[in-house]
């Protein structure tokens, strides 16, 4: 029990992390990237490459991180911010983001192959914490997480790019008529989320040890999830949701079913997360945090 | 040549039921319904579950039922089977959220489908999935394999064409207008009087059990169904057809399901014998598919930015006497009389 929270601990927080980065993209577009967790499959392949080529971990991150700022650069530019000039509604972005995620997990089809990539840290010596039992590895996973965490507040709170990200946020039109170039702010903020979001890649296939072109969609449901459990757009409520949802996700399948006996396989894993999804936009659409209401026409 | 021509115009008029289907939805009723692969799904696992037999006969496979009906009985019970998943996902989905919330929930319940049919193994036996419904009414007719393939290829056909005709009363009729109206601006519908979420529903179950009709088809087509069959590959084309085509005119889909589920998805096909490309099939066998779904995906978006009403656009109901100023100004009287 003890051992399945600490592994959720590590989870949530690669979840934080990459659900963080997917709410200030919505943020300041208004739309949900669906090929957000493409941007965490390149991250995880430029890892592999660069990890590969120079043996070093620290600079594969580095790798990860930039491959994923440049990747959502290019999403910003080349789809999403045309789209929004054109006038398209979010629905209409939520299909062509949907489509873009296609188009890039086949071009990795097409360059590396389907097949699963084994990736593997060393992940050290386990040992006790407190009550749970981590790794060296568990440990600068969650650290990392954490910091970056940090350093992001303080420049959505401190700096003028983060005044500016907030001012996009909250109202696009108010803010550029206030002399803010949104366009600017929205591929900066993307820029930022990519880096945060392809490091994420790297970590999560380090610590599952291994990835497919198709990885980084899989995560993107359980991001979705807790994103939405933390409230779309919302910085420190999706941190939070990302929490919450991460450990959840895996401390159910270590409880025993009642009436029936036994486990519920951690294969269902997914399948619990869209119930939890569901269950939040059905209850509380704007998240678990906030005391707004919720309208008919969300 | 001549039977892998049968083969695709089969495989056309299924897609193309299952493409019409999806209109109702996504083209009509205007809701992006992601779990809609989950109507075929079940329809085409209902069909496999019930025509063969006890799984008890084929030890390590484990399903529901085996109950040998007669295939045309199945299919009925297959759709609404169908029918009754997409009331119970459509109930909860439509009842408050629009948009990408609706979506997002959509997606979810697909994935829960998915789940449960790979994982939970006596219901349809998981990832390896069904099959052994080969020729259904093929000994009853008393017709050999290959005269088989031209009676389902003329049975496919025939229920295309009725589900299109069909398909163009609703789309005419008062109940085709009102889902329109949902889709153009649901306060002012609400504000008519019109009970719009159980017209949404009304409008999602049919969508669906066309859905569920083409899985039936599909899944005797096939003679099998596997986790597999629910690849995003398989699943985005049908979008793609019904956006390319034009949603909401049914003429418009099946020029998209022509395109799209005939042209481009054969067409790639014989990628390796342009010479320059040749080689990319030895590299590994998914190049081709992965080809298929780049450019699948870049038609999606393409068209989304440069031409979102489709290749044959709905044809837009305009009242003249309502909104005279919107209209091109007709100078004859007599025209404005005769609609």
């Amino acid at each position: 029990m003890l051992l399945t929270l600490g592994f959720g601990i590590v989870t949530a927080s690669i979840l934080a992390l990459s659900a963080v980065a997917f709410t200030l993209e919505y943020g300041v577009t208004n739309v949900a990237n669906v090929s957000h967790g493409e941007i965490l499959t390149v991250g995880a392949y430029a890892a592999y490459l660069t990890h590969q080529r120079t043996g070093s971990a620290i600079i594969a991150a580095i790798a990860a991180a930039l491959a994923g700022g440049v990747v959502a650069l290019a999403m910003y530019s080349s789809l999403i911010g045309p789209f929004i000039r054109f006038g398209a509604t979010p629905t209409v972005i939520f299909i062509a983001t949907l489509g873009m995620s296609f188009v890039i997990q086949n071009t990795l089809v097409i360059f590396f192959g389907a097949a699963n990539v084994a990736y593997t840290l060393d992940p050290g010596a386990p040992h006790q914490v407190g009550p749970f039992l981590f790794t060296p590895l568990d440990e600068e996973i969650v650290a990392s997480a954490i910091a970056i965490t940090v350093v992001l507040f303080l420049i959505i709170s401190r700096t003028k790019f983060g005044k500016a990200l907030r001012a996009v946020s909250q109202n696009r039109e108010l803010a550029r008529v206030s002399g803010i170039n949104a366009t600017r702010v929205a591929a900066s903020t993307f820029f930022l989320a990519g880096l945060i979001a392809g490091y994420a890649g790297f970590v999560l296939a380090a610590f599952v040890g291994s990835f497919t072109p198709y990885f980084g969609f899989g995560f993107f449901l359980i991001t979705l999830t807790a994103a939405v459990a933390g409230g779309l757009g919302r910085a420190v409520g999706t941190v939070a949701g990302a929490v919450i949802v991460g450990i959840i996700l895996e401390v159910l399948p270590a409880l025993p079913v009642p009436f029936v006996g036994g486990y519920i396989s951690a294969s269902y894993n997914l399948a619990f997360a869209f119930a939890i999804l569901a269950i939040v936009i059905l209850v509380r659409p704007r998240g678990l945090f906030t005391s707004a209401r919720r309208t008919v026409f969300e | 040549m001549t039977a892998y021509l049968v083969s695709i115009l089969t495989e056309g008029a299924i897609f193309g039921i299952m493409a019409l289907g999806l209109n109702v939805i996504w083209g009509w009723s205007g809701d992006f319904d992601l779990a809609y692969y989950g109507y075929i799904a079940v329809g085409a696992y209902m069909t496999l579950v019930l025509t063969i037999g006890p799984a008890s006969a084929t030890p390590p496979a484990q399903y529901i039922l085996g109950l040998q009906l007669p295939y045309p009985l199945a299919v009925v019970i297959a759709v609404i089977t169908a029918m009754a998943v997409s009331l119970v996902v459509g109930s909860i989905a439509l009842r408050h959220l629009r948009g990408i919330y609706f979506s997002i929930v959509t997606l979810g319940a697909v994935y829960v489908m998915y789940v449960i049919a790979g994982q939970f193994v006596p219901l349809f036996n998981g990832y390896n999935g069904l099959s052994g419904l080969f020729d259904p009414m093929g000994d009853v007719l008393g017709l050999d394999y290959n005269s088989y393939q031209y009676f389902f290829l003329g049975l496919s056909l025939v229920m295309f064409v009725l589900v299109y005709i069909l398909m163009a009363r609703v789309s005419s009729s008062r109940f085709g207008l009102a889902l329109r109206t949902l889709r153009e601006d649901e306060r002012a519908a609400a504000a008519f009087g019109r009970d719009i979420y159980r017209l949404k529903l009304k409008g999602y179950v049919l969508g669906a059990a066309l859905g569920g009709f083409g899985g039936a088809l599909f899944a005797a087509y096939l003679s099998a169904f596997n986790p597999s069959a629910w690849a995003p590959i398989e699943v985005i084309v049908l979008y793609a057809a019904v956006l390319v085509g034009g949603r909401g005119n049914i003429r418009g889909v099946t020029l998209g399901v022509l395109i799209m589920g005939v042209l481009v998805q054969e067409s790639t096909r014989f990628l390796p014998q342009i010479p320059v490309l040749g080689d990319l099939n030895t590299h590994h066998p998914q190049v081709l598919l992965a080809m298929r779904g780049v450019v699948i995906g870049l038609v999606l978006v393409l068209f989304l930015r440069f031409r979102p009403q489709g290749l044959l656009p709905e044809r837009r109901f305009v009242d003249r006497q309502a909104a005279p100023d919107i209209t091109p100004r007709i100078i004859t009287t007599n025209s404005e009389a005769s609609p």
